[in-house]
């Protein structure tokens, strides 16, 4: 009876989840009037006219969108390699050389996952406009980099440490030097962990909007989630719901359809640290 | 195994002789430069900062010119800020309500999942939210709790549609329970798993023998699962106050325009810190900033050591 109750909670729950990410993609495709009489119906008028896609034009438009995703896609992705270049590494070095000091190096990196960026961001934002640094992507990049390095480092020290040492010796024994043993044997071997750790920081960075809010006036150097407060003010003004939610849709079906090919690397990589 | 071994053999005497030391010696020479630049950006960007905010707290400043010491001034100044009341007040009880919240929708969840066909697919259902940024999952729910006569969202469509009266649920005395809604809503999906990962790895003996016995789902939980994952609960709870402490983007697209920053009764301590550095109107107070600033790590740090002094407890050994 108890089991039964809680069955169906947790049945109903998963399918308002999946009603709410319906709603918002048949949302994308409405005009206001369906979007508000006919919440849950599916939308037609747009698809009558002939411009199914009217809305993420729009979207795309405004607030130059369109020249924030092309912005957003390249920034998210040159510093996802960024990251996991300088961090892969750091992390082998951490967790496999077995230099005295290691542990409280790798502690007092981990720290900095739990340092809020509000409170290094006034200093950031002087020390970068002296440098002529704000407004500009190149400074942003440097960030992303930055404030990403400790996750990173921490999700790969524990890659590393699962690896085998024995084709590492096999190759020393070969004759290769410390340094191709490295690239060659060890980073192919820990290729699974540094996927991961590009994907998740895609994730971040993708989603990323107080640093873009900070660091970037002009709309020229918009990112997404950055263009995503200007289209809401704009679109409300506008009364342009459909829009609006176009807009939404378009930071967020990217992730949708990221997650459908890889929820589980997704899943696993972003709780691993919690079960140890 | 051997690793370790090896590693705690090195970091004792520096040139034991341990197999394949030439190689390893040689090896160690890799350290310094593959550790140096994460070092660099590390503390360029992150402690260095760290530390500046804190001595920017004792001064007065507002961007221009150089700082001027201030004693504690900016402090006093921060607590007699109405605003800071309200910011410290909706931060804790983020923190609070909303971690008990979502701490016991997990509990739930996990309860009832662990022997559920689909479990899995749920899982992955519940947990999609925490790879959407936290600014769409705001403008969302905004949407679905708009209140407008004539343009109802989607909560008051169906309050409509019951025939109950539609609520203004986005008002500065109320947000704050939206707020709490979608985080719980938004992170449930994260504590499941982890907890649902630490309850895989209970032995199933241990249920057996209790079913066994005629043991209820309460008691299975209250003797079985909760001592075995108890660790693993604590680690969850840390990480809700880290990610709890920060909360700004979901607040200020959900409590305001979007535009600029929603009234101040709705406000949080990272949302009152961009307020007074990077906030539209007047002049900037780095100093209050850097104070409140100052505020988040310690309160950060004095919850996390709390957390982990009220769950610590005798290794359980299985």
């Amino acid at each position: 009876m108890l089991r039964l109750a809680g069955r169906t909670i947790i049945w109903l729950f998963t399918a308002v989840n999946v009603l709410l990410l319906y709603w918002l993609i048949a949302a994308s495709f409405k005009t206001p009037l369906e979007i508000f009489r006919d919440p849950f119906g599916l939308p037609h008028t747009w698809f009558q006219r002939g411009q199914p896609f009217r809305n993420f034009l729009y979207a795309w438009n405004q607030a130059e969108f369109g020249h924030a995703f092309l912005i957003t896609v390249v920034l998210t992705a040159l510093a996802s390699v960024t990251i996991v270049l300088v961090s892969a590494p750091t992390a082998y070095a951490l967790s496999r050389l077995g230099v005295r000091g290691s542990g409280p190096l790798t502690s007092f990196i981990a720290i900095g996952m739990g340092v809020p960026i509000q409170t290094v961001i006034i200093p950031l934002f002087v020390g970068m406009a002296q440098l002529k640094m704000t407004n500009s992507l190149v400074g942003l990049f440097l960030l992303y980099v930055a404030v990403s390095l400790p996750f990173t480092i921490f999700l790969l020290t524990g890659f590393f440490r699962t690896l085998p040492e024995e084709l590492e010796e096999a190759a020393a024994l070969d004759g290769a030097s410390p340094l191709r043993t490295f690239v060659r044997i060890t980073l192919p071997l820990a290729k699974g962990g540094m996927i991961t750790a590009l994907i998740l920081n895609a994730i971040g960075l993708w989603n990323e909007a107080l640093l873009a809010i900070v660091f970037i006036q002009d709309t020229s150097g918009f990112t997404l989630a950055r263009a995503l407060f200007t289209l809401y003010g704009a679109a409300t003004y506008q009364s342009e719901y459909g829009g609006l939610i176009a807009g939404v849709a378009i930071v967020v079906i990217p992730m949708l359809v990221l997650y459908i090919v890889l929820a589980r690397r997704i899943i696993s990589g972003l709780t691993l640290g919690a079960g140890k | 195994m051997a690793q370790t071994v090896q590693e705690r053999a090195v970091t004792r005497g520096r040139a034991l002789p341990v197999t394949g030391t030439p190689h390893l010696a040689r090896k160690r020479r890799l350290f310094w430069p593959f550790v140096l630049p994460a070092i660099v950006l590390y503390v360029l960007f992150l402690v260095g900062p760290a530390i500046v905010t804190v001595a920017l707290s004792f001064t007065r400043w507002s961007g221009a010119g150089t700082p001027r010491f201030a004693g504690l001034e900016e402090y006093r100044q921060m607590l007699g800020s109405e605003s800071f009341g309200y910011a410290f007040a909706n931060t804790l009880m983020y923190i609070a309500v909303g971690g008990i919240g979502t701490f016991l929708f997990a509990f739930l969840f996990a309860m009832v999942l662990r022997d559920m066909k689909a479990s899995k697919l749920i899982r992955a259902i519940l947990f999609f939210p925490n790879i959407v940024a936290p600014v769409a999952i705001g403008m969302f729910f905004g949407f679905v709790f708009r209140y407008n006569p004539s343009k109802q969202g989607l909560a008051n469509f169906l309050l409509n549609l019951v025939g109950a009266p539609a609520a203004k649920f986005l008002q500065p005395e109320s947000v704050v329970w939206v707020v709490i809604g979608a985080l719980i809503w938004a992170s449930a999906g994260f504590y499941i798993t982890i907890l649902m990962a630490a309850i895989d790895r209970i032995p199933p003996y241990l249920y057996e023998d209790a079913d066994l016995c005629g043991a209820t789902p309460w008691q299975k939980f209250r003797h079985i699962t909760l001592p075995m994952i108890w660790d693993v609960v604590g680690i969850a709870g840390v990480l809700w106050t880290i990610g709890a402490v920060k909360i700004f983007e979901m607040v200020f697209v959900l409590a305001g325009p979007g535009t600029y920053l929603p009234p101040n009764k709705t406000w949080t301590l990272a949302i009152y810190v961009y307020d007074r550095s990077f906030g539209t109107q007047g002049t900037p107070e780095y100093g209050v900033a850097c104070a409140t600033a100052v505020v988040m790590i310690v309160l950060v740090t004095f919850l996390v050591l709390t957390l982990r002094w009220v769950m610590r407890r005798e290794r359980l050994e299985y």
